[in-house]
């Protein structure tokens, strides 16, 4: 697919002077690769149920400072309580609403590439990692320093809102040092008309740390949204990762875990609930480059109407990572006959003193638990209501902090309860 | 309380019910019993409402309703129960969860107000007691993991938080070791009561010798053939069935 109509585009983004232009020659190679690569189209292995012609053939503008709220942002809506937020709306951080918890660092993209002596991540060179290198815009690199336990929550509130077709590229690094842990929370929401975010977050882990990573996609559904999640853990690390997506028109979730160190631990927890002509997909990579390194991936989608998702989720254990566990669970709920789930677990082992599971299954509501539930006084809609609560009840309880637990908790009843309405 | 008149029943075309009739009054305590495939199971779904029973001919009325014109739930709120022969497992819903549910659908319906979680924990926890199971039970998910004996108590556990007018235990004995056994007989007896009746589905006399019923009926090929007391119990117990067939066969 061409990348054409993203050259203009590009050729605006390089003459804007709030851009540093110590970033272009990384922009401009990442560019011209992907302009060689092109977008994924449906040929390719990990896109074969995944329609991106919204976004090859779209025609999607940088945001400007037009696009920035004038006045002082209400983010009442958004509240969550307990945590401290770090507000961009539209690609534009609002730093008078804006804070880190103690412990934590904030720099800018710039500053932090100064900081690493101009190591540029560059992740596994797939077109949206690529395109999101060459249009980053807001770049937010978190750093906790080694041996320090961060209290309170962070959160990315990411608004989209507005008419115009708008490209956002957030580019986010997390650092966690040796010993250390954070909760980490993204949160997108909005009610934009058409709107494409590319977004890439790139962690690292040292040693014993432990990073909690929440992330809701609650964005309107006539947005594209597009998740690029690269983690790299060392030793007895441990990556917590739980996402409810229930937004965009298309939302795509590409995750890639290497577990480098032994002992080094990822859990990937995600639910999905899509409705009208929604797209929710999840790639998942992990890599077990260690022994005793452990993973499991955990899957849930609950399907209305004529909406389709996609489970791809690969566990690939190199030679020598031995002794080490594996599991992954998809679960599907199609609540019509319309809709529509592709699963596709798959493990790919080079070791062989391992321990691997995986499983795949999708449905219907269970017509003997209705009628249970109907035998015992209670409505076929709250009854309905009740079994789909259950199905997404094992994964929501993956939600490590209670009061994030209870603010998804309380969103989900609320999307679910309009749904079956 | 319910009668059941010339009632014929069809699973998927093939006629399981052949014209029962059964009245039960309040306070009493009937059995049916009835070799495995004779329509035991049938007669208590086709009562509870499940849609794969269909009734073409006879008529059902429960306390001077047309019970067969309502939906399932609308009979479980008029007091109607089924304590299944096989309850189903629901993974992720919290058993307190569903029972609160459930009590409260039951008494909105009654025009009572709706129990709060704290009354409800309480009034829960005495009649955990009376079936010798304990708390952590109902912070499970529903039938979820249960053994066959802690499905059956949970059946009756449900029985007595919902208090219907009329129970239906179908085959709530089979499966069940002498212990679990007495706590389920000794539930239900807790239970009875002048305005409550009970129509019991078993194989064996063996649950009624901790029960005393009033009536006894065997059901065989889809029609109740005999009616008796205790006593036809003992017979079907000491001889088994054939003795009733051959009876049935001089009829006919």
């Amino acid at each position: 697919m061409s990348v054409s109509n993203y050259k203009v585009e590009f050729e605006k983004m390089l003459n804007r002077d709030y851009f540093s232009k110590s970033l272009h020659p990384y922009r401009k190679e990442a560019f011209a690769q992907l302009k060689k690569i092109g977008f994924p189209t449906r040929k390719w292995e990990n896109w074969r149920f995944t329609n991106v012609s919204a976004i090859s053939d779209g025609e999607f503008m940088i945001s400007e400072v037009a696009d920035a709220p004038k006045n002082t942002l209400n983010i009442d809506s958004y509240k969550m309580e307990g945590v401290n937020s770090i507000i961009i709306y539209n690609g534009h951080y609002q730093k008078e609403l804006s804070s880190v918890p103690d412990g934590v660092t904030l720099l800018s993209g710039l500053e932090y590439l100064e900081n690493k002596n101009g190591d540029f991540d560059t992740a596994n060179n797939s077109p949206f990692d690529l395109l999101n290198t060459a249009f980053a815009d807001s770049g937010m690199c978190f750093i906790v320093e080694k041996e320090i336990q961060v209290e309170t929550p962070i959160r990315i509130l990411f608004i989209s809102n507005g008419d115009r077709s708008i490209m956002v590229n957030p580019r986010v690094n997390i650092d966690l040092g040796e010993s250390s842990n954070l909760i980490f929370i993204e949160h997108h929401v909005g009610d934009a008309a058409a709107f494409f975010q590319n977004e890439s977050v790139f962690i690292s882990l040292e040693n014993n740390a432990q990073l909690n990573h929440i992330r809701i996609q609650s964005n309107s559904e006539f947005t594209q949204n597009i998740a690029n999640l690269n983690v790299n853990q060392q030793t007895n690390s441990q990556y917590d990762f739980f996402q409810l997506v229930d937004g965009s028109k298309l939302g795509r979730s590409n995750i890639c875990v290497q577990l480098n160190g032994e002992n080094a631990q990822c859990n990937i927890n995600s639910l999905a609930l899509s409705k009208n002509n929604q797209h929710i997909d999840n790639n998942i990579i992990v890599n077990h480059n260690s022994p005793q390194t452990h993973s499991t991936q955990f899957v849930k989608s609950i399907l209305f109407d004529t909406s389709s998702g996609v489970f791809n989720g690969r566990t690939v254990v190199h030679q020598n990572a031995q002794k080490i566990t594996a599991h992954q669970t998809n679960k599907n709920l199609l609540l019509s006959k319309k809709a529509k789930m592709n699963s596709n677990p798959q493990l790919e082992i080079y070791a062989d003193d391992v321990k691997c599971s995986h499983g795949s299954t999708t449905g219907q509501i269970d017509e003997d638990a209705l009628f249970y539930l109907q035998s015992r006084g209670i409505n076929k809609q709250d009854a309905m209501e009740l079994l789909v609560t259950g199905f997404a009840n094992d994964v929501l309880d993956k939600i490590p902090h209670p009061e994030i637990k209870q603010f998804i908790q309380a969103d989900f009843t609320n999307k679910l309860g309009r749904l079956m309405s | 309380m319910i009668k059941i008149k010339n009632l014929y029943v069809n699973v998927e075309d093939k006629e399981i019910l052949k014209g029962i009739n059964l009245e039960v009054k309040p306070g009493e305590l009937h059995v049916i019993m009835g070799r495995n495939g004779t329509g035991k199971s049938t007669l208590a779904n086709v009562l509870v409402g499940k849609d794969k029973y269909k009734v073409t001919d006879g008529t059902v009325s429960f306390n001077g309703e047309n019970l067969l014109d309502m939906s399932p739930e609308d009979r479980a709120c008029a007091g109607l129960f089924l304590s299944f022969q096989y309850p189903v497992a629901i993974p992720g819903v919290n058993n307190m969860y569903f029972l609160k549910a459930a009590v409260n659908a039951v008494r909105k319906s009654r025009g009572e107000e709706e129990i709060d979680a704290v009354d409800f924990l309480s009034m829960i926890r005495e009649k955990l007691k009376m079936v010798a199971l304990d708390e952590s039970f109902i912070h499970r998910p529903v039938n979820d993991g249960f053994s066959g004996g802690e499905k059956k108590r949970n059946e009756i556990l449900q029985m007595i938080a919902l208090e219907p007018k009329l129970s239906i235990l179908d085959e709530t004995d089979s499966g069940l070791d002498i212990d679990a056994l007495k706590i389920v007989a000794q539930g239900v007896n807790d239970f009875r009561s002048p305005d409550r009746a009970f129509i019991l589905i078993t194989h064996y006399q063996r649950i009624l010798n901790y029960m005393q019923p009033d009536f006894v009926h065997v059901l065989m090929n889809g029609k109740i053939v005999k009616s008796g007391t205790m006593e036809l119990a003992k017979e079907v117990e000491k001889k088994g069935y054939s003795w009733i067939e051959e009876e049935v066969a001089e009829v006919a």
